[in-house]
């Protein structure tokens, strides 16, 4: 900046409006990062309240145990939470990868540009709104009454935006050199797909579906008026069931002098902050290592 | 990113409505959209709209299952607490979007950027349970009543203390939400401003400008598009939201005179009325009705949202990559 003459002074000393701009920045900045700060502070003040009441109140009951009467553990909703998971993820990767790969691979540009739009609306649609498709379509209309198969593919209907966009994303990613080098060499495109694409495309994929998995796990809105309630452990697929959301719905305007409900109810946000955080994590960890192994293939 | 049409691959087979019909697959999410709302529009049979459906009367008579069932002032209830949370979150997630861009060294803004990231995944039910159980006493013993002598005189703000006893209503309804929308419409935020080419802003600063000047007059012109983008789709988010506005926004089915009392929602509403709606065919369908305005609104906010931002803006805000 110094130029090497004494009287070139400003802009080392600047004065007038040039101090009023650089004072004006400055002020800008902090308070941004003020405002940063203050978005921050009450997420703090939740993961606290929330650990507060829950880790001191576990005990190995809390996860062996279904909840009976005003006592008992979350046991039946872990089990009703993974099994609804299971069949949302197979519904949502089965539809997801199938028409994610299709957008990418095989869709003329304008139906793929339209498809992807949709996919969008689809990920727009309120989960309320699919919970009332879920109810009709699979509760009412088929007389099975609440079952998890109808919970599980509400929430699969709702899971499969994020596995089609990432699928989308993931095959559409893969270098045009590699697919135009595999198809000049005669490979069918299917052979293509599964020997070339599939390999790069796979880890943004699987991230997609542990987004969606991690997202499905903390819907309630879909489940309510599909999978039900029952405070045993699920025994199949038409039966109703229980799931950690669901526990703090059902239980969060207890007063806490009644029974343990709303210790299980702040115990299964705990758990379902956890297991998010966790799951959001390694998909970070996953794409890091992904983007650097790409970096490391082709350039 | 974006799917690059190769000029390898043959040419698609015909044109127009015949290329759909060649991609069975890519229609599946549209299969998906269309189920969605026929079985709506069949529980529906479109019975009440009309009349007094887009009126404020709401009065369900349980003895007589009949009753009118206005939309409005669940529409009002939403509007109030999706604008305001969106105006909130909206100035904050661009205070953070331009923190994270454009001030802070990339040693604190990639962590920082993945903790944004980890708040989109909380579980909405959780900010509920913590709204309802932490903040509400919170706000009805010491915040509300504060705001009400500081800022009583504004209108909406005033009002007596039984106003503000509970602590749920309205404005925690808000609070909950403008968090709720955040991570969203910052990670769109940070993607559009993240995406503006370098040399434009390198240009400005060569000629000495300050980084607010640059942000100012050259950022946010080339982001505009993504940056209401991201508003829309908060928006969407925002009406949509049922679980946890119904824990906290007091449900009442009134539009308050403050915004300290009870409200409710589109999506609240029907949330949590429908278990007490099963054995009442008329109100279940008035519900039904609810949810389908709900729908028509959600897919249009979101549609005018993504004409604004770039797909890949998107994806890259939402997929968490």
């Amino acid at each position: 900046m110094v130029v090497g003459h004494d009287e070139d002074h400003s802009l080392l000393n600047p004065t007038g409006h040039v101090r009023r701009r650089l004072a004006l920045d400055r002020a800008v900045r902090w308070l941004l990062l003020l405002a940063f700060a203050a978005v921050l502070f009450p997420l703090l003040d939740m993961v606290y309240w929330i650990s507060a009441r829950a880790v001191p109140a576990f005990t190995w009951g809390t996860f062996t145990e279904d909840q009976v009467g005003l006592g008992g553990g979350l046991h039946a909703m872990i089990i009703g939470t993974l099994f609804l998971i299971g069949i949302a993820t197979a519904f949502a990767v089965g539809i997801g990868v199938l028409s994610g790969m299709y957008t990418a691979e095989y869709a003329p540009p304008a139906v793929a540009r339209s498809a992807r739009v949709i996919g969008n609306v689809l990920a727009g649609v309120p989960a309320i709104v699919i919970g009332y498709f879920g109810y009709y379509a699979l509760v009412l209309y088929t007389h099975w009454g609440f079952n998890s198969l109808a919970g599980g593919v509400a929430l699969g209907v709702f899971m499969v935006p994020f596995v089609y966009r990432t699928t989308d994303i993931g095959f559409a990613s893969v270098p045009r050199a590699q697919r135009e080098a595999t198809l000049a060499l005669g490979a069918r495109r299917s052979q293509y797909l599964v020997r070339v694409a599939l390999p790069i495309a796979l880890p943004t994929m699987l991230s997609g579906v542990f987004l969606a998995m991690a997202i499905g796990l903390g819907e309630t809105a879909p489940l309510v008026y599909t999978a039900g309630w029952s405070s045993s452990t699920v025994t199949g697929l038409l039966q109703p069931t229980s799931y950690l959301t669901g526990a703090i719905w059902n239980f969060y305007d207890f007063p806490s002098t009644e029974g343990s409900f709303l210790t299980l109810a702040f115990q299964a946000a705990f758990l379902l902050i956890v297991i998010s955080l966790t799951v959001n994590i390694a998909i970070q960890v996953i794409t890091d290592r992904y983007r650097r192994r790409l970096r490391g293939l082709f350039q | 990113m974006a799917a690059t049409p190769s000029p390898a691959l043959p040419p698609p087979r015909g044109s127009g409505w015949r290329a759909w019909l060649g991609s069975p697959v890519a229609l599946l999410p549209l299969v998906l959209v269309a189920a969605i709302v026929i079985v709506l529009l069949y529980a529906s049979e479109l019975r009440n709209f009309g009349g007094s459906f887009w009126s404020l009367n709401y009065l369900f008579d349980p003895l007589t299952d009949s009753g009118s069932f206005g939309v409005g002032i669940f529409a009002v209830g939403t509007a109030i607490t999706a604008i305001m949370a969106l105006i909130l979150a909206g100035a904050l997630s661009l205070a953070i979007a331009i923190s994270l861009t454009v001030y802070l060294p990339p040693i604190a803004s990639r962590p920082l950027t993945i903790l944004t990231n980890l708040l989109a995944g909380i579980p909405s039910v959780v900010y509920g349970i913590w709204g309802y159980v932490i903040l509400a006493p919170y706000f009805g013993s010491t915040l509300e009543p504060t705001l009400q002598n500081v800022i009583g005189f504004i209108p909406g703000f005033g009002g007596t203390r039984a106003d503000t006893a509970g602590g749920t209503g309205l404005l925690l309804a808000v609070f909950i939400l403008t968090i709720m929308v955040i991570p969203l419409t910052t990670a769109i935020m940070r993607e559009s401003l993240r995406n503006v080419p370098k040399d434009l802003v390198e240009a400005g600063l060569a000629l000495g400008a300050t980084q607010w000047e640059v942000t100012r007059r050259v950022r946010f012109s080339v982001a505009r598009g993504g940056l209401w983008g991201a508003l829309f789709l908060g928006f969407g988010r925002a009406i949509g939201e049922a679980v946890a506005v119904a824990m906290v926004i007091g449900a009442s089915v009134q539009i308050p005179s403050t915004f300290y009392g009870g409200s409710t929602t589109i999506a609240s509403f029907i949330f949590y009325q429908l278990d007490s709606a099963f054995t009442y065919p008329s109100l279940l369908q008035a519900l039904v009705e609810y949810a389908l305005v709900l729908l028509a609104i959600a897919v249009v906010v979101n549609v005018v949202g993504q004409r604004a931002t770039h797909s890949d803006m998107i994806a890259a805000a939402t997929g968490g990559i």
